[in-house]
């Protein structure tokens, strides 16, 4: 690990100050930024820990909606009985992601800003990688191992995978981001934060240097009673999700009146399957539209040799939920 | 025997663990002492072209840097499989040339750790690149040595294709197991400290005397200059047996620089530094009769190997042990590919080989309509079917009948898919377990103090299994002591002779020693009391003096309590050697242990076959959704002679099968083909069962005598557990779901797609 400067502000501005500046990155729980730089992936200058800002750590419960502070750690935050009855999915994704240790220092800002699990992008000894060393090439699409990239939203120079789990609830549900940068604040609608890498896949979001995560509200909507996250996953807790979907559904007697299906562990960002949506609005929800729904959903899948598997699998995983779902509002 | 065995006695040494305040090697800080990192190479084939080490001696707190051209007085040793101590036979920074991914080329000395590893990155080196496969290619195999040193590496008996002609049903099938990975909780360390010509390293080792008499025998120093120091070993499971290049290079380091290093393996260097389990393809033809009786069985096993080295851990050996057949025929072959030399890992040859046997024979028990066990039943036998010598001891069956009896085996669906639970598809597999019992020659010394205390001493190694405990307790029991009263010392290598702990041998070889060394007491004891003026036993002829649980006793009923002897003697202090040396040992075996090898007798002697066996069965669910696999229940029986200690002892069998349940589902060294490097060298990526993965598991431990194996009758146990676990999952997952996954690990990817 090189050697660093760190500091830790007080107050918002001088924080928004510290890290606009030239090799400032900002840390909070720092459980992906520490692991980046010992293994010498991200070698900033200086830290800025933003976790001095108290303001940033609570979450609330509205009638009309959900908010979180940037600081709000997982664990809190997945454990709160009101979330846990408001938005099922999103405490579920919160509680099947990383370990207890990390889900108790990691913090819901640094989590939807969480880095690919690429393991190109995260061994320097390989010499190719896009997003860690622009116009350098993509050791993965170079014959390299597929079987944890992206099916959908890569390209040509990146297909390294969104690997977080919160998101996908975020957004399927319409989520904004409050920021605070040198320009001062603005209100993000969560699904425009990430970037698709395109040609550039080192330009992972929209914030601009110094610009700080505040906060994220979701407007309560029905369909987040009735919601589920389902994760497929190859050890019982404590791995990234081989694919996942935060679904809630919500019904006008026998058919689906509104509809959220958000996908992980298949895609370049957090992922909306809007046209899977679609086909069950206004329809009923069984086995067979959910399947249908799932196939939709993955209609323009781009699978790699080593994640093919993640098509029928992420369809499957689709149709699991919305049945669940389906289930638990037919048992009550 | 005494209490103390075969009763649950908590480690010895477990408050000293759980509070920190047991001493690894690594917590060894000679004065002055500095750090070392290794830097490595990114390519896996080819030269170094050049390397600018300017940028790493400027950073602050560096102190040298050493490179194939620079470093002084480095020396290699002969690789295990070359019949040397280390670790592969291929040593880097000899000169430029690259074998393998992630190969040392250069050692950065510093002040700080963090110091030296910053050096170590900021190395510039040039590569002259070759093309490199990591894969073998099985297509290229080949049988070792076609010399004298083939022997039973092919082995015939009987007419394999008349046995396959002559059954009612046949299974041909291959599987295939992956590269892995050791990875102990503790790293890879080694400290070195040189005070003029004395030597003294402290080092987690499974095997202290390997490595001083390699390093003496490189240095060209009496033993007595080396001092080797292992006190306690967080995990090693083969990865810590052999000399290292970096052991190697921190010794010359710290020679360099004049002063002690200390160098601790980044976990990713963990994965190319030391030794691995190579990859390997099983492939079987069975046959049987309408009763299942075996008529034919074939098997091929080709495991990967380096380009300089013949790793051969000849599984075929074991499966031909296992079942009755007139018609065998096994071939142990290797291929080779550009890597480091791999070596042991828990159950080297077992893990994999039985994952692929007891698979097949499932196939065959579908095939012939036979519930699984009945098959095992009708080719149990108690005679070697191909050395045709009777086992010492073999309660295969009696395990598989304490198993499914726990585990509910009757129960099942006959069906494949005939059991669900909810959205999860439910099956039931089983497998047999089996570990040779090798036994190694071994010494002890015991010093008894008439005040009830007594030392224990020897060149052993708890590798975190327990073995100061077991030694601690067999000395106890024969001397009447309370277990506290015994301090054993292990971990050094200038005391008695131990062997590698490795094999499983550590209990019943080093135990035995302890044992002898106690009844050596004794007839010292015994001695000097016969001949004393005063006291119960004085004038007794001390042949006929005998020892039992820490009494002595006369021919005519007169008895004292061996403490109570021993005080009454004029030293009040007794010391005495005890040398453990199987029957059937050659001199040869005798010798190479001697030497810091791997010398046993065994598992087949020329009178009997010496093997513990174990039934496991797991229940399977499969997602219809997720396509999760999840083991709720895992059940298993063994029997492996004395129990020494029945909590440690629950312990490694409980571990083996978590291990197992590891190679079953989540245990797979990744690879990158067109670079040829290991891609996962992590433990958030290299996944290995965690807490919510264990369910349900349960060991049951069945009682056995073998008076042929060893005075206290113990097998080895440390990787019996992990024996067929794969193949219990595996058999599960396809009565669940009809699927056959013939490679492991079995993951949603592989169910998806099958
Ligand atoms: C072994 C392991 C397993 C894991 N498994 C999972 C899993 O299964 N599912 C899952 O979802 N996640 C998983 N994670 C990821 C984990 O959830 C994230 O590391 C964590 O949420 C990041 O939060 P943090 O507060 O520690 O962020 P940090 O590490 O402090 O920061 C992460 C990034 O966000 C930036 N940042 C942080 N806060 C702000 C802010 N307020 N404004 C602007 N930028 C900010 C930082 O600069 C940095 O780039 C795993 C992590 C590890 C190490
Ligand atoms: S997929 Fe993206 S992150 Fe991975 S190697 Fe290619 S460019 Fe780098």
């Amino acid at each position: 690990m090189k050697n660093f400067a760190y500091t830790r502000p007080r107050s918002l501005g001088d924080a928004t100050e510290a890290a606009g500046n030239d090799g400032a990155q900002i840390i909070a729980g720092g459980t992906t930024m520490v692991d980046l730089m010992k293994i010498g992936v991200l070698a900033p200058e200086t830290l800025v820990d933003i976790t001095g800002l108290g303001d940033l750590e609570g979450h609330a419960v509205g009638t009309d909606a959900l908010q979180f502070g940037a600081l709000a750690r997982m664990s809190k935050v997945a454990d709160d009985p009101a979330v846990i009855e408001a938005f099922p999915a999103l405490s579920e994704a919160l509680w099947k992601a990383a370990s207890p240790q990390l889900r108790n220092a990691a913090t819901l800002g640094g989590n939807i800003l969480q880095r690919t699990r690429c393991p190109y992008f995260r061994d320097t000894a390989y010499a190719q990688c896009n997003k860690r060393d622009p116009g350098s090439g993509c050791a993965a699409l170079d014959g390299g191992k597929t079987s944890h990239h992206a099916i959908l939203g890569g390209s040509e120079a990146c297909v390294a995978m969104y690997p977080g789990d919160f998101a996908q609830t975020l957004v399927a549900f319409d989520a904004q981001v409050m920021t605070r940068g040198p320009g001062g604040t603005r209100t993000i609608p969560f699904a425009e934060l990430h970037l698709l890498p395109g040609d550039t896949p080192h330009v992972e979001t929209v914030l601009e240097p110094g610009e700080i995560v505040t906060a994220i509200t979701l407007p309560r909507i029905p369909a987040m009673a009735n919601s589920h996250y389902l994760k497929a996953r190859d050890r019982e807790s404590y791995a990234f999700a081989a694919a996942s979907a935060a679904v809630g559904v919500e019904m006008d007697g026998d058919t689906v009146r509104d509809v959220r299906i958000g996908l992980g562990g298949v895609a370049a960002t957090p992922w909306r399957a809007r046209a899977a949506e679609d086909a069950l609005r206004g329809g009923p929800l069984n086995e067979e539209t959910a399947r249908e729904a799932g196939r939709i959903a993955f209609e323009e899948a781009v699978p790699l040799e080593g994640s093919a598997y993640k098509m029928p699998l992420g369809a499957d995983v689709v149709a699991g939920a919305l049945l669940t779902v389906k289930s638990r509002i037919g048992g009550e | 025997m005494a209490q103390t065995i075969n009763t649950e006695v908590t480690r010895v040494d477990a408050r000293r663990k759980v509070t920190g305040t047991a001493s690894y090697a690594a917590d060894s800080i000679p004065a002055g002492m500095l750090h070392g990192a290794l830097a490595c190479t990114a390519v896996a084939m080819g030269r170094i072209a050049g390397i600018d080490t300017a940028r790493a001696e400027a950073e602050p707190g560096v102190v040298a840097v050493f490179t194939h051209e620079t470093l002084p007085d480095y020396k290699t040793v002969k690789g295990f499989y070359a019949g040397g101590p280390g670790s592969a036979s291929f040593w880097p920074m000899e000169g430029t040339e690259i074998r393998y991914a992630g190969q040392p080329f250069a050692y950065v000395v510093a002040e700080t750790a963090a110091a030296a590893r910053r050096g170590a990155d900021l190395i510039a080196v040039r590569y002259e690149e070759d093309a490199a496969q990591i894969h073998m290619d099985p297509g290229e195999s080949f049988i070792i040595g076609a010399g004298e040193d083939s022997e039973g590496m092919t082995l015939t008996k009987g007419d394999i294709e008349a046995g396959l002609g002559a059954a009612a049903q046949t299974v041909e099938a291959t599987y295939r197991t992956p590269f892995q990975h050791h990875n102990p909780m503790e790293m890879f360390a080694a400290t070195a400290e040189w005070r003029g010509e004395q030597l003294t390293v402290w080092m987690p080792s499974q095997s202290v005397r390997t490595l001083r008499g390699g390093i003496a025998k490189a240095y060209g120093l009496p033993e007595t200059s080396v001092r080797v120091l292992s006190p306690f070993v967080g995990g090693a499971f083969g990865s810590k047996a052999g000399v290292t290049p970096y052991a190697m290079l921190t010794i010359a380091a710290a020679r360099a620089v004049g002063a002690p290093v200390r160098l601790i393996v980044t976990r990713p260097q963990m994965y190319t530094v030391a030794t691995f389990r190579p990859e390997t393809e099983q492939k079987f033809r069975l046959g049987a009769d309408a009763d299942g009786k075996l008529t034919a069985f074939e098997h091929v096993e080709i495991a990967q190997t380096s380009r300089f080295d013949d790793v051969v851990n000849p599984g075929t050996h074991m499966t031909r042990s296992m079942y009755a057949c007139p018609n065998i025929h096994t071939e142990q072959r290797l291929a080779r590919s550009d890597t480091n030399s791999g070596g042991f890992m828990r159950a080297p040859n077992e893990m994999q080989t039985f994952f692929g046997l007891e698979s097949a024979m499932d196939e065959l028990a579908w095939k012939l309509g036979m519930d699984p066990v009945e098959l095992r039943r009708v080719n149990d036998t108690n005679r070697h079917p191909v050395k045709d010598v009777p086992f010492s001891s073999r309660s295969l069956m009696e395990s598989y009948d304490a198993v499914s009896r726990s585990f509910g085996w009757a129960d099942r669906g006959r069906e494949v898919g005939s059991m669900t639970d909810g959205d999860w598809l439910v099956g039931y597999g089983c497998a047999t377990a089996t570990y040779p019992t090798n036994m190694s020659p071994s010494s002890a010394r015991v010093r008894m103090q008439g005040s009830g205390h007594a030392y224990v001493e020897l060149a052993a190694h708890d590798v975190g299994t327990g073995s100061y405990t077991i030694f601690a307790q067999i000395a106890a029991a024969q001397l009447g002591l309370p277990v506290e009263a015994v301090d054993v010392v292990m971990g050094e290598a200038d005391l008695p002779l131990a062997p590698i702990a490795g094999g499983s041998t550590t209990a019943a070889s080093s135990g035995s020693a302890v044992h002898i060394a106690c009844t050596n007491i004794a007839r010292g004891v015994a001695e000097k009391v016969a001949a004393q003026k005063d006291g119960p036993l004085a004038g007794l002829d001390p042949a006929q003096i005998t020892l039992e649980n820490g009494v002595l006793k006369g021919p005519g009923g007169e008895s004292q309590s061996l403490a109570e002897a021993l005080a009454s003697t004029p030293m009040g202090e007794i010391e005495a050697e005890g040398q453990y040396r199987h029957p059937a040992l050659t001199d040869k075996a005798l010798r190479m242990t001697y030497h810091g090898g791997y010398g046993v007798a065994g598992p087949v002697t020329p009178e009997m076959a010496m093997f513990a066996f174990g039934a496991q069965m797991a229940e399977v669910h499969v997602h219809r959704y997720t396509h999760e696999i999840r083991v709720p229940r895992l059940h298993g029986a063994f029997a492996a002679g004395t129990w020494l200690n029945r909590k440690t002892a629950h312990s490694q069998l409980m571990g083996g099968m978590v291990w197992g349940l590891g190679s079953a589902l989540h245990e797979i060294t990744e690879v990158d083909t067109p670079r040829a490097r290991f891609l996962n060298a992590n433990i958030a990526e290299y996944l290995i069962p965690v807490n919510a993965d264990v369910r349900e598991l349960r060991v049951e431990m069945l009682e056995e005598r073998d008076d042929y194996v060893n005075p206290l009758g113990v097998k080895g146990i440390g990787e019996l557990g992990i024996v067929g676990t794969a193949a219990a999952v595996g058999n599960a997952v396809y009565h669940a779901t009809g699927k056959r996954l013939t490679a492991i690990p079995m993951r949603i990817s592989d169910i998806v797609s099958a």
